[in-house]
């Protein structure tokens, strides 16, 4: 037996047509299944705890709620499937977006779907599938990710808001006034260029 | 004006992004699927192949369009990480390489300004990719106080400015550009300078300071 397996495949997409068509391509693929379709971005998460899917192929402009916040809610699950952003823009804006959400890829829809096929075999081998031209801002997020320039008091609060905890029982925990845990705070979501601490909690998991 | 103008584009690139690319790329998906089934049957795939072709191309002009138009939200980003966007953009579309250097500190500046430099970046690097012959550009970006300096500069095949300047005045620039004479304008019309040096064979070096206020 080969170590091949067949990669589930979550569409969400606001438009009705692209998702019909993506359908009808990834079933048409053999190492590939379509376990779920949506437009509507707010049930995105709860279909991937129904289907437990490997990859979720996420259009960024749903209606409702951001692709954005879709990635964020995967990210705080325990096991988080790739997401691969499907979009029409191409912009450094987007792509930076893309990127910062945590997302695993991004596929565009003014380039052939069959590149989107070839880049869900990628995000679910594990490779970053990004522009090349977004090389320096992949390489300031693996930077960042690691918490490379973090102080030792900085790691140890952010371990501690990754935990859920609030400032001031980091600060108990720590031995600190809550005024130096903010102070803490406030430089760590700079440095790591996250904006609240469920994203400096996400980065901490995939750091 | 430029900010009136800029909140037209978005609505545009809104449109092409709601119609045609979601209607094109649902169609190339089933073409492809379409053209797998067809095996036996080699004119039938063919034709099909053709189509595919051409709907890749109008998608590809898309890609450039909505790459070219689409504001980068001047209103709610500062000018460094716009500008840095904007190379990641050029580098994207065109696999030309750029060397950006930009002071830590450039901050932000007014929206007209913010969208002049921006502009201007953009057109300059477009001219540089199509004439100059170029395998990169440079970008340099330095704010001493007020003012704003942006040059772009290439070490390609140079060109004549008084000549390009007066043939733009004459017949125009093509396909969306607004050319060096746009450039200029821009810079005028927010009392800036403009200086361009570049000869047949030398490279060229396009200097714009701004007002940042």
């Amino acid at each position: 037996m080969t170590a091949s397996r067949t990669i589930r495949v979550l569409l969400a997409d606001d438009h009705a047509i692209v998702l019909q068509g993506l359908k009808a391509l990834v079933d048409g693929e053999r190492d590939m299944t379509v376990v779920g379709a949506t437009t509507d971005g707010a049930k995105v998460v709860e279909l991937v705890d129904q289907f437990s899917p490997d990859v979720v192929l996420l259009d960024l402009e749903l209606s409702g709620i951001r692709g954005t916040d879709v990635i964020a809610g995967l990210r705080q699950r325990a096991t988080s499937p790739k997401v691969l952003v499907l979009t029409a823009y191409n912009d450094g804006e987007s792509i930076r977006a893309v990127l910062d959400a945590g997302a695993d890829g991004l596929a565009l829809k003014t380039e052939s779907p069959q590149q989107t096929i070839a880049a869900i075999r990628q995000v679910c081998a594990g490779q970053l599938v990004f522009p090349q031209a977004a090389r320096r801002w992949l390489e300031e997020r693996r930077g960042s990710g690691g918490g490379g320039d973090l102080t030792a008091r900085e790691r140890e609060v952010w371990a501690l808001i990754a935990d859920g905890l609030p400032n001031h029982a980091i600060a108990k925990r720590l031995g600190l006034t809550a005024n130096t845990v903010k102070f803490h705070v406030q430089h760590l979501f700079s440095k790591l260029g996250v904006r609240n601490r469920t994203e400096a909690a996400i980065r901490y998991a995939r750091r | 004006m430029l900010a009136a103008g800029e909140r037209e584009l978005q609505r545009i690139v809104l449109d092409m992004h709601d119609g045609p690319v979601q209607d094109i790329f649902a169609a190339l998906s089933q073409l492809q699927l379409l053209e797998r089934t067809l095996t036996g049957r080699p004119a039938a795939r063919k034709q099909v192949r053709q189509i595919v072709k051409a709907l890749e191309r109008a998608l590809s002009e898309i890609r450039s369009f909505i790459g070219a138009f689409r504001p980068p939200g001047f209103e709610r980003r500062q000018l460094g990480p716009i500008i840095e966007g904007l190379m990641v953009q050029h580098e994207a579309l065109t696999a030309q390489k750029i060397e950006l250097s930009m002071c830590a500190d450039v901050g932000d500046c007014a929206l007209a300004t913010k969208i002049a430099i921006y502009r201007i970046l953009q057109e300059a690097l477009a001219n540089g990719f199509r004439h100059s012959g170029a395998t990169h550009q440079r970008v340099a970006i330095a704010r001493n106080g007020a003012p704003i300096t942006l040059i772009v500069s290439d070490d390609g095949k140079g060109f004549d400015p008084a000549a390009v300047l007066a043939r733009e005045a004459d017949v125009g620039v093509e396909g969306g550009h607004f050319g060096l004479r746009g450039i200029q304008d821009r810079v005028e019309m927010l009392g800036g300078t403009f200086s361009i040096d570049s000869a047949p064979g030398r490279g060229s070096a396009l200097t714009v300071t701004l007002p940042a206020e």
